[in-house]
């Protein structure tokens, strides 16, 4: 019982004057009611979201196979989407989530753009940002935190009892420890009915039959966001310890939490847009179409590189017309086309995404000197509602359209006779049995060892920023003055 | 004594700090402006070209199938960008700004989006709008908030109170110097804005100025009154950047997300497959019943009859547009839904100054999504003038040859709706006027 025995009196003491004032009990209830309204809309939105897309998923799944028999080239245009589903912790935290498209339409010969964003169909409002329990917890509570811990050695200190207090034989160690627990037992009020909220609303979206992966992320979740509120009651008793007043510190503070989370995020990601800047679309399909030109237009009769391919086919098979070759020879050349388009497209694309990963580049950095943007990376990650994994969904739905549009070309070599049918005679179609080959499109959100890796850096940032603080609060213990 | 209290105020560091600060990422956002509307006028530029020879191309290599080649040949629209769009990039970064179409389906097109690193979108832009917004108010916050309750705290208030002969008209001219200073930066901002983005003075830009002005009058008016509570320093330190919290941050984001659940919109899924099976599900199904219902909606076209073929162009065309016709009501319940959305959050907008700011500006700058509806509009009027243009010369297989393709040029739209002065000032004012009115009377009852 003599272990920190000091300090929880100074906790409790501190907790106890925290409460005689009226204003935090309004606060908390202010702030416990947006977490409810939060928890709310956050759930309804999830369920409409997946529902909406598990519907519209399966919908176009029964369309596909209702499909009558035809040619399968035209099953290749038909086409099928792609629906992106949200996993249960984006309840929680929202993410990138309204910036991306929900659909892409999935067809042969063409990458569609992810569209109905739910940002595409909004006013501005919604560029002020959204509330998510994530907010709150991010951005809301770490204020919280400095409005209630400013006072806590500063205004001992103008009151003169900061003397009186270590000349009783408390150490500064003391003092600052059991000021850090006093504030973070205030907001652990807080934070702990909403973390019960938060499983319980979490068990009972997925039934209470919950996979491994998805407890692993909720208990990082948790734990980090526990991490995170326990640096800023760390930061405003370090600086409520060095100032002078109470204003001061107070002052600092603010300035601290505005720097943290709404000048920095916003002015590096900036800085890193603006000097790597992105193709728009009419750029970045305009060169496509003219690397695809460079190597071949399908549909130019007199293209070089497909001249040279039904050269070599007939050489190969010995015939004087592709109307003689054992197999459909459109087919073979609309496989060619998709393989080659498909590949300028992903080049292009990946040179996009690098660009893209340059301008994250700022950000990511600046989340070493700000455990905000490493936070919120690092719960975006979790709730899989972070710039990887959209780019990781994009990438699913281009391997699936391709697969796809191979699949309907191979049949059409396969069935398909080469000869072509008179303008009056019935085009030629293989069986619907065919269109269940081709499975349906799935989503799988990317597992935890792959949010665990691509958010290393984040991880690295927090536990030096727990180093960082341990040894802060060591030299102030060694340097702090009582005047 | 005006000159004093501006030397003093100037004086401080912290005043020197803050300005500069306020300048210069003012400076970084108006380069921001810059690379945007460079952006903009590149890609109007490449579409132009572009057109031109992607016309050129197909016309060689369709020359005896008109119907094919229109097939392929895209025509773009462009929405106008205004140079004050710079200012206020509002939507316009998430919302492509030229549309690209072929006479087939149009609603298999016409949501196509931008392309976009979601990371920046998250973020936001510093453009000139959020630095008014957000920092313009947290300087005149930091300015202001100590106020009286300094000199009180540090027991000089009693020596002015007695040295000057009106308290009241001594604190104005606090104010008064603030107020100056800010709108001075304000101002030389704009102005470096107008050379270096080259924005016309116009009508826009005098409704531009106007709302920034009245919004910075606004946390003054706001600080004016929190400092007519007479608290202490600390109390209006908190409570200020609780009103600012509430007002950039809460109350907007609250709307949002109240407005974003209240009118969902699944029809535009719904939209999207239905417009698929709409058109493919006529492939198998008898080709006269699809031009029946082609003649219904276009009678002039009824002379064309239906070939006696496997496959015409005619038929193609009048399947493609039953994805259309019919994949209308989803498309008419979904461009309902989104008016209302921005019915409903211009109305909530009125009580909530910041807000109100941010769309009245995006709507001078055609950024909002007002505008992005209008151009969906013209979009679809774009797409049936170049339907109704090509389909007599389609069924008719006119030469390729004979078209003059060079007269299809990239054609703007230009968003024409005007600017209410009432509608942009009249929210401001009333909370401008309401603050000073409670600040005076607690003022003059106090002191």
């Amino acid at each position: 019982m003599k272990l920190l025995h000091t300090e929880l009196l100074i906790a409790r003491h501190f907790k106890n004057s925290v409460f005689k004032n009226p204003a935090i009990y309004i606060i908390t209830l202010f702030i416990g009611a947006l977490l409810l309204f939060a928890t709310f809309l956050g759930w309804d939105n999830y369920k409409s979201q997946n529902e909406a897309s598990e519907k519209y998923q399966h919908e176009s799944r029964e369309d596909w196979l209702k499909n009558p028999d035809k040619n399968p080239h035209r099953m290749a245009h038909y086409g099928n989407f792609a629906f992106r589903k949200s996993t249960s912790l984006s309840v929680f935290e929202f993410g990138m989530e309204p910036f991306f498209g929900n659909a892409i339409f999935l067809e042969a010969h063409k990458q569609n753009t992810a569209n109905f964003s739910e940002a595409g169909f909004s006013n501005s409002m919604l560029r002020f940002g959204e509330i998510s329990i994530g907010m709150v917890l991010q951005i809301l509570l770490p204020l919280l935190i400095f409005f209630i811990g400013f006072n806590a050695i500063a205004f001992e200190r103008e009151n003169g009892t900061l003397k009186l207090l270590l000349s009783q034989g408390i150490s500064w160690k003391q003092l600052l420890f059991g000021k850090i627990f006093g504030i973070a037992s205030v907001i652990m009020l807080l934070f702990i009915p909403t973390i019960l909220v938060l499983v319980f609303v979490w068990l009972l979206l997925q039934n209470f039959t919950i996979s491994a992966d998805e407890t692993f992320k909720m208990i990082l979740f948790i734990l980090f966001h526990f991490i995170y509120l326990m640096f800023f009651c760390v930061i405003a008793v370090l600086v409520s310890a060095s100032s002078k007043t109470s204003k001061k510190a107070l002052v600092s503070l603010i300035g601290i939490w505005l720097i943290l989370t709404i000048i920095l995020p916003r002015t590096s990601q900036a800085i890193g847009a603006y000097l790597y800047e992105a193709p728009s679309k009419v750029q970045f399909n305009s060169e496509i179409e003219q690397d695809i030109l460079k190597q071949g237009d399908s549909h130019n009769p007199n293209d070089v590189h497909y001249k040279a391919i039904k050269d070599s086919l007939l050489r190969t098979y010995k015939v004087d017309s592709v109307q003689k070759l054992p197999f459909n020879y459109s087919g073979f050349i609309m496989t060619e086309g998709e393989r080659i388009s498909s590949k300028i497209y992903n080049d292009h694309l990946e040179k996009l995404l690098k660009i893209y990963d340059k301008q994250n580049s700022f950000s990511k950095a600046v989340s070493f000197l700000n455990p905000y943007i490493a936070m919120k990376n690092l719960s975006m990650g979790l709730s899989n509602t972070d710039y990887d994994s959209y780019i990781d969904f994009q990438k699913q739905a281009e391997i699936y359209r391709y697969d796809m549009a191979q699949k309907m070309n191979a049949l059409q070599i396969k069935y398909i006779s080469n000869k072509k049918p008179g303008a009056k005679e019935k085009p030629l179609t293989i069986g619907k049995e065919h269109w269940a080959d081709v499975e349906e499109f799935h989503y799988e959100p990317k597992g935890i060892s792959d949010v665990l890796k691509t958010e290393i850096l984040s991880i690295i940032s927090v536990s030096f920023w727990i180093i960082i603080l341990f040894m802060l609060i060591r030299f102030a213990a060694k340097n702090l003055n009582a005047i | 004594m005006l000159q004093l209290l501006f030397k003093n105020f100037i004086r401080s560091k912290g005043t020197k700090f803050g300005l500069l600060f306020l300048l210069i990422i003012g400076f970084i956002s108006l380069l921001i402006g810059l690379q945007f509307q460079e952006k903009q006028q590149n890609n109007i530029a490449e579409t132009t070209i572009y057109q031109k020879e992607h016309i050129a191309r197909n016309a060689s290599f369709h020359k005896d199938e008109i119907g094919l080649l229109l097939y392929y040949v895209k025509f773009s629209l462009v929405n106008k960008t205004l140079p004050i769009n710079s200012l206020v990039i509002g939507q316009r970064d998430v919302n492509p700004s030229i549309q690209s179409v072929t006479i087939r389906g149009l609603e298999a097109q016409k949501y196509d989006s931008e392309l976009n690193n979601p990371s920046n979108l998250l973020a936001g832009n510093i453009d000139f709008s959020f630095v008014l917004l957000y920092l313009f108010p947290l300087l005149i916050i930091a300015f202001s908030y100590n106020l009286i309750s300094e000199e009180k705290e540090s027991g000089t208030w009693k020596i002015v109170a007695t040295q000057s002969s009106n308290t009241f008209f001594y604190i104005l001219k606090l104010f008064y110097v603030r107020i100056l200073s800010l709108i001075g930066l304000l101002t030389l901002l704009l102005i470096i804005a107008i050379i270096f983005l080259q924005i016309p003075v116009d009508k826009s830009f005098a409704v531009f100025y106007g709302i920034a002005v009245l919004y910075v009058l606004l946390w003054f008016s706001v600080c004016f009154f929190i400092v007519s509570l007479q608290k202490n320093s600390n109390f209006n330190a908190v409570i200020l950047l609780t009103i600012w919290l509430f007002l950039i941050i809460i109350l907007p984001a609250a709307i949002n997300t109240y407005i974003i659940n209240k009118y969902k919109v699944p029809e535009a899924l719904e939209l999207t497959l239905k417009q698929r099976n709409a058109y493919h599900e006529k492939w198998d199904m008898d080709k006269q019943t699809t031009l029946n219902k082609f003649y219904e909606h276009y009678p002039q076209f009824k002379n064309y009859v239906l070939p006696d073929a496997e496959f015409s162009w005619l038929w193609y065309y009048a399947m493609q547009q039953m994805g259309d016709d019919e994949s209308a009501v989803q498309s008419k319940e979904l461009e309902a839904k989104l008016e209302q959305r921005n019915h409903a959050s211009e109305a909530i907008a009125q009580f909530i100054p910041t807000l109100h700011t941010q769309i009245q500006l995006n709507e001078i700058a055609k950024s909002d999504l007002k505008n992005q509806l209008s151009f969906l509009k013209e979009t679809t009027k774009f797409h049936e003038k170049l339907r109704l243009h090509f389909y007599p010369k389609i069924f008719d297989n006119a030469p390729v040859e004979q078209q003059d393709w060079d007269d299809y040029k990239v054609e703007t739209f230009t968003d024409a709706t005007e600017i209410s002065f009432t509608k942009a000032f009249l929210p401001l004012l009333a909370f401008n006027v309401l603050l000073i009115g409670m600040g005076w009377f607690n003022f003059k009852r106090m002191i």
